[in-house]
Parts: structure tokens; sequence; C-alpha cells
């Protein structure tokens, strides 16, 4: 509105101070609001729910589930989206536990730079070849998936691979046990959730993932590079993809080529129920990180209070659907493709 | 003012009483009335943001109002979206169109409709065909029904989406339907705008209309009353046949303008220094070899219609287009075609024709808006810092006048004036040293222009060369200190504009068509 502020007269300062609504909440908070409640009810399933056992659990969960979800957020902030997580999470799994027989500790940076590899591809197929994101990571998931199969047991079916006793230690040190009385997940969480915080919040290339999904042609007349902060955002979701397989077999002390597979639906909910809008453009880390508790919390109470574990699919896709409901900013998309 | 002239009748198609509405931090209307009567044409004008779009937007069902009531003749209503409006014989024809390109004109104008021509069961494309005709009889419009929508002219289009709105309110049984017609012009050439407002007069017979154009000479000519806006508030309304052009200008900002209306008196003269060289460059079915210079702080109009390869010219020398042959030089640096992250880097900024879809990130803020080609320089120790972000920011909102509640509030939320000098904003904070303005003043209201126009000076003196295409040959020779003339592809005059010596119009539309 233009001049409003100097065309001022007392009555219509009146008329605002009657209507105007507080300005728009941040759709962070309802996922808070949302983690709050649904977090009472599991509790008056089972008062065990509220445990610092559990809780720690739950935490850890998220923790696990963050990585990937961060890595999915930077691919649908840009405007895409990475269905390919499932199956670069299985993939990692079982690589990095054939990896740590030669290896050692460096199948950890190795099954990393695996997991941005396969996001330059990924990206690569989007910007160069120019097919959607959408079906270009669903395509390269599939072929992961069917890699994570093979490399798991050769021409045989599918099945889990373990870790030799005699290399315990090498998980051990970097993953499992605590340190100074916090589980060494959570640090390691906190640090990934730290370094994408920095990237995207302050560094050129992060904003560039904001411009780019806001509106990709007045980022192209603006000189920005589409290709390379799409195929950056996309290598940020492989390195968290693979972050996610590496601490599900360090925690495992295997590998399995199937434990990908829940991790789009979760990845994707994660981001959206914390606000991060679909269209791309809007959205951030510490929405992720309420997105991924919550996803955990869901999860694990729905264990805890005895829920049919085959029913519990259904009750996580409508419960998706109602916390999009909730936290997704509609009004802004009148029309849902 | 008259107490009567809001107030309903038993004439009365529509009316709305008391309307309020608020968005996050703005009253968007502060209880409006409008009332429109049977066969009337109503102009409505206001500056951008003075509530127009919002007004419409409500008496089409699109928005909700917070207060105040609908009243459709006689009785009060609801409308909960646009089908429900059309239901009730009120239709709006969108600036950029409604029609679905792909399918033939019969098909869009029964669209959704096509029950009505069954026999047995099955479409009958004859019986559909027939009543096109004779629907589009009623707009004097004759074209083959069968064509799909993308092969007539934007004014066909026009009409027929009219016609189809009339066809609708019939279907529904209501009398004398209210057509609203946003901005219909802008994407008209002359003659079809002629043609547009000549129709008007016959459709007036049989609806209501509500006219909305910036261009306010047709609200004047074409209209029976007009109302004015200003701020979300009703300012007043005149009859056309006493309104005059310089009373509605000054009703609408609330400050009379001068005569010095493109501040032709700040015009600076150029420097010496050539900022852009253009050197045989071409384009292939676009535009023919042609050479050019831009001084600094000097503003080159380039003139002519739309397809005389002005806008092509233009896109090659921002990269964004490659061309065939030739060169374009920024003081001595060749740059290298179809790249523009190269010409941004040299110091080219455009400014697009249509800044919410090719100059801003709605969704964003102002702040990331402006810093958007700064963020370099806007960092300590190799990581943006956001207090020096906020400094730049609030600097570029004071120089350039962007009227916003803070540096954080989205994009989308400013007026259309307020975005452009956003747009302006970001190329000015990288120092660029050559500017691109394509219409920077479309869709802008007359308040922003007077804004726009200052700033545009004040970027002449400091030296910054410009390539300007505007939306009126008055706005262009007011404007620049020389100008090119293209037509068909073809440079085809060179003239000065120096402030002194301004060439009239008459001069040019000679060579322009």
């Amino acid at each position: 509105m233009a001049d409003i502020e100097q065309a001022d007269t007392a009555e219509s300062q009146d008329v605002r101070k009657r209507l105007i609504r507080p300005g728009r909440i941040s759709p962070v908070y309802f996922t808070i609001a949302l983690l709050v409640v649904v977090g009472l009810l599991f509790y008056l399933g089972n008062r065990n729910f509220l445990s610092l056992y559990n809780l720690n659990t739950i935490i850890s969960f998220s923790a696990i589930l963050l990585m990937v979800a961060l890595g999915q957020m930077c691919a649908i902030l840009v405007g895409g989206i990475d269905l390919s997580v499932g199956g670069l999470v299985s993939f990692i799994s079982v690589v990095f536990i054939l990896l740590i027989e030669p290896l050692g500790y460096l199948a950890y940076p190795a099954c990393l730079l695996i997991g941005v590899i396969i996001g330059y591809i990924n990206g690569n197929v989007l910007t160069r070849i120019k097919i959607p994101s959408f079906i270009a990571t669903l395509a390269t998931g599939g072929i992961l998936t069917s890699l994570a199969y093979v490399a798991s047991s050769g021409a045989g079916a599918p099945r889990p691979v373990n870790l030799p006793p005699a290399k315990y230690y090498v998980v051990d040190t970097i993953v499992n046990g605590r340190l100074l009385t916090v589980s060494k997940v959570l640090y390691i969480g906190f640090a990934v959730l730290l370094i994408y915080y920095v990237i995207l919040r302050f560094t050129s290339t992060g904003r560039n993932i904001f411009y780019v999904g806001s509106n990709i042609k007045m980022s192209w007349m603006s000189g920005i590079s589409i290709t390379k902060t799409r195929n950056i955002a996309f290598m940020l979701s492989g390195a968290g993809a693979a972050i996610t397989g590496l601490l599900i077999s360090s925690v495992r002390y295997g590998g399995d080529p199937m434990v990908g597979n829940a991790y789009i639906l979760n990845s994707i909910a994660a981001v959206v129920v914390g606000g991060t809008a679909l269209t791309g453009g809007a959205g951030g880390v510490i929405n992720t990180l309420f997105g991924a508790i919550f996803m955990s919390m869901l999860d694990n109470g729905m264990n805890v209070v005895g829920i049919n574990q085959y029913f519990q699919q259904s009750i996580l896709g409508a419960m998706v659907i109602v916390c999009v409901t909730l936290t997704f900013d509609r009004t802004k998309t009148p029309i849902v493709k | 003012m008259s107490d009567t002239s809001y107030g309903a009748n038993q004439d009365t198609v529509v009316a709305v009483r008391q309307i309020t509405k608020v968005f996050p931090g703005v009253v968007a209307l502060d209880r409006v009335d409008l009332a429109v009567h049977k066969n009337e044409v109503v102009g409505l004008v206001g500056e951008n943001g003075a509530g127009k779009s919002v007004l419409m937007k409500i008496m089409i069902g699109l928005e909700q109002p917070d207060e105040g009531t609908i009243v459709l003749r006689g009785e009060e209503t609801t409308l909960r979206d646009p089908s429900d409006a059309i239901k009730n014989g009120i239709g709006m024809v969108f600036q950029d169109g409604s029609l679905l390109p792909n399918l033939s004109v019969k098909e869009n104008l029964f669209l959704c409709h096509e029950a009505d021509f069954r026999k047995v069961g099955i479409l009958s494309l004859r019986a559909m065909r027939d009543a096109a005709r004779e629907l589009l009889k009623r707009v004097k419009l004759d074209i083959d029904v069968d064509l799909p929508v993308t092969e007539i002219s934007p004014a066909e289009r026009q009409m027929v989406e009219i016609a189809r709105l009339l066809w609708l309110s019939q279907q529904y049984g209501k009398e004398n339907p209210l057509l609203i017609l946003d901005e219909p012009t802008t994407v008209l050439a002359d003659a079809e705008r002629n043609r547009l407002f000549s129709i008007l007069q016959d459709i007036k017979k049989q609806a209501s209309v509500i006219l909305i154009s910036h261009r306010l000479q047709e609200i004047l000519e074409n209209s029976d009353r007009i109302v004015v806006l200003k701020d979300g508030k009703n300012v007043t309304e005149i009859p056309a046949s006493k309104a005059k052009l310089s009373r509605i200008e000054q009703l609408m900002v609330g400050h009379t303008f001068s005569a010095d209306r493109f501040k032709e008196d700040e015009q600076a003269t150029p420097g010496k220094v050539e900022i852009l060289s253009v050197k045989n460059l071409s384009k292939a079915g676009l535009f023919e070899p042609l050479s050019f210079t831009v001084r600094q702080g000097e503003i080159v109009g380039l003139v002519g219609l739309v397809g005389s390869g002005k806008e092509a010219v233009c896109n090659c020398i921002a990269g964004l287009d490659k061309a065939d042959t030739g060169d374009v030089f920024l003081g001595e640096r060749k740059l290298p075609s179809g790249s523009p992250s190269a010409a941004v880097k040299a110091g080219i900024g455009h400014i697009p024709i249509d800044r919410r879809s090719e100059g801003l990130a709605l969704m964003m803020s102002v702040a990331e808006n402006v810093n958007l080609l700064v963020l370099d320089r806007l960092k300590t120790a190799g990581f943006l810092s956001p207090a020096r972000e906020k400094k730049n920011a609030q600097y570029w909102i004071s120089e350039c006048q962007i009227k916003t509640p803070s540096i954080g509030t989205l994009c989308a939320n400013l007026s259309g004036g307020n975005q452009q000098k956003t747009v302006i904003s970001k190329w000015l904070s990288s120092r660029v040293r050559l500017l691109i303005l394509d219409h920077p003043t479309r869709g802008v209201d007359v308040g922003a222009k007077d804004e726009i126009y200052k700033l545009i000076r004040r970027l002449a003196k400091e030296g910054i060369g410009m390539l300007i295409m505007c939306d009126t040959l008055e706005e262009d020779i007011g404007l620049a200190n020389r100008m090119l003339v293209m037509k068909d592809g073809r440079l085809v005059k060179e003239i000065e504009s120096s402030s002194q010596k301004k060439p009239s119009p008459q001069d040019i539309i000679g060579l322009i068509v």
C-alpha cells in the first residue's frame, strides 16, 4: 500500500487496530504445537513414553532421520525433490559395511564422497539432460536400490550384511557409545545440522538455493548459475542421505539393502511437516529439525502405545496429510498441482 | 461528492457497502462503497495499491470481505467463489486472460457447459458451432470458431471471454450481468483497443461494466461514471462528462502534477565516454545488423512497434539471447554472446517488463531481493554478515524510497511501484554501468511513475548509461537524450531529444508504422 502512513487519519488507524491480525505465524510454531499435543496423547496412552530412556531413543532416531531430511530440504528448497534418498540410504548402508574391511575408518569419508557424487549425478540429470528431478531421482533411486541388493548378495536374494566383530571398534569409536554422558550420534547430528545451517544461511551458494527455488528465471537473468546451484543442492541431498546410511549401519553393526525404503516418505514428511514449502524457496534448517523430531516421535510413540505394526503405515500416511494441512501455508498456493 | 451517488436504487445491479478487508500489516480496503447500475460503465481508478484489485476480487468471490456486505439486485448475498459469482451474473475478464490456449474458440466458450449440446449422449459439434457463432455476434466478432485460441488476437480473446460471461449469466437466468474488465488494453495494440471500446458500447445495452485501466484517457472516454479510490478508501466519484484528466490524476495521487512530467529540466548532458558500443549485432529473423553506442549518463530510447526487434536487441545485449553476428562492448571489454552472468558481472543491469515473474523473488524479503547481486560484498571472513546485509538493504530502501513496513517484508506484499523500485535498487546496489529498462513504468500508478522518473534522472546524473523502452511514445521522448527508431528489424533513424528541443510524437510516429 503506497502512502498509507502519510494518508492516515485517526479514524483509519482505529480500523486498523481493530482488524489487523498478528503477523503471519511462522509454520515452525505449528510444528512445535503439534509435537506437544501428539506427545501428550502418547503419554496418556503409555506413561513410559516420556521416560528418560524413551526420550533418548526418540532423539537418537530423529538425529538419524534429520540427516537425510536436511538433504531432502535442500533439494526441495531449490525447487526440486529427491526421491533417490531411499535407494541411496540402502546402498550406502551396504557399501559402508563392505568397505570397512579394506578401508577401516576411511570408509566414512569414502561413503560420504559416494553420496555427494550420486547427488552430483542426480543434479546433472536434471540440469544438463533436463529431466525433472521427480523422474530423474525416481530412476536413480531405483538403480541404487538394485545396486544395494546386488552388493549385499551378488546373484542371490538380497540379505543383510553383517560387520565382522573384529571390526566393531571402527563404528564404536565414531558413532556408538557416549561422550560426556551424551550419545555420540547426537554430536554428529548437531554438527551436521550446524553445517547445513551455516551453508544455507551464511553462504552465497546457500542463498542462491533460495533464489533459484523462488524464481528461477529471475535468478538466471541476474547471473546466478542455475546449473551450479541446483547441482550443489542435490549434492547436499546426497551427502545427507549418505550420513543417514552410515549412522544406521554403524548403530546396527550391519547393512541392510532395504533399510532405506522408509526414508523416502519420512524425509519428505519431515521437511514439509516442518513447514518448508514444497514449491521451493521458503523454509529452513530449524523447521526441518522439528519436522524430524516429530516424525521420529510418531514412529516411536505408535510402538510404545502398542499400535499394530502393519497398521502404523496408514496412521503415518494420514498424519502426514494432517500435519501438512496444519503447517503448510496454503494461502500462497491457491492451486495445488 | 453527493450522498446519493454511492447509494443504491432500483436500477442498481450490484452494490458493495462498507467493505473492509485487512491483510497482515495492510488495510487494503477501508469501508469502501461502490454501486453499479443497469447499462452503465463505471471507470474505477486509483494508484497501484489503492485497493482496486482487492475490491474486484471480493466482487467475484475470490476474496472474502472482513466487514461489509454485497447486495445483488437488492438482496444481500455472500459470494463464496468465482463460480458462485457467475451464477449471480458477475464475471471478470482478467488482465492476462483465462482461456485455455490449446482449445478452440467454441470449446472455450462452452467450457464445462458442453452438456447443453448433447444429442443422445453425444456432443453435437454442429450445434455448438452454431451457438458459438450466434454468441460471438453479440460482441460483433466474426471469426472461425474452430480456431485454437492461440491463433486469435489478444483483443479477440477478450471478446470471446466477454461473450462467454454474457452467455453464462444468461444460462443462469441473470439479466444485465456485471462484467469486470481489469486493464483490458494493456496487451492490446491501438487499433485493437479502439475495436474493444466500440464493442463495449454495444455490450452496455445488455450489461453493466466496471472498467479498470491505468490509461486514464480511456476511462474518461468510455465510462459513464468514474470512481476514484485512494489508499483503500472512496475518494470521490464524478460523472465522466464532467471529469478532467488532470483533476482525476490529482485526486488519485493527492497532489497536482507539474507540466514537467518527465522531469525534462533535470535531463543531464551525457558524458563523452562511451559505455556501451554495439557493432554489427544481428539475429536472424528478429533484427538485421545494427550498430550504436550509449554514452555515460545518456538515456537512449529504443522506439518501435512490438515486433520491430527492439526487445530482441536488448535481450542480446543482456546476454539473454545469443546474437548471430556482431559484438557488444561494455567499455573496452567484449562480452561473450548469450551469457547473462557475464553481462551482469561486466555491469549490465536489466529491469524486465514483467517484474513479478522475471524481476523478483516474490516470496523472499525486500532485503534478500535488494542484496541479491552483492552478496559477495556483504561478507565478513567469507560468510554473509546479517548486520552488513541489513545495512545495505536499509541504505537502498531509503535511497530509492521503497515504502515497506520492514526490510523483512515479502516482496509479494508490496505494491507494484514499490516492487519496481526494489528491482531498480537491486541493480543500483551492484554498481551497474549500463541499465536496460524494459517498460519501467508498466502497470505502475501515477505517483510511483513520478518517483521512478526522478530515480532515472538521478541515475543519469551519476553517469549510468541507459537503454530504455517505454509504454508510450511521449514517455520515450520525455525521458530520452536520444532515440533510436526501429522498424521491421532495422534501425531506421536516430533522433536527438535534448531537453531544450524535444521532438513531437507526430514527427516520430510516421517512422515507426
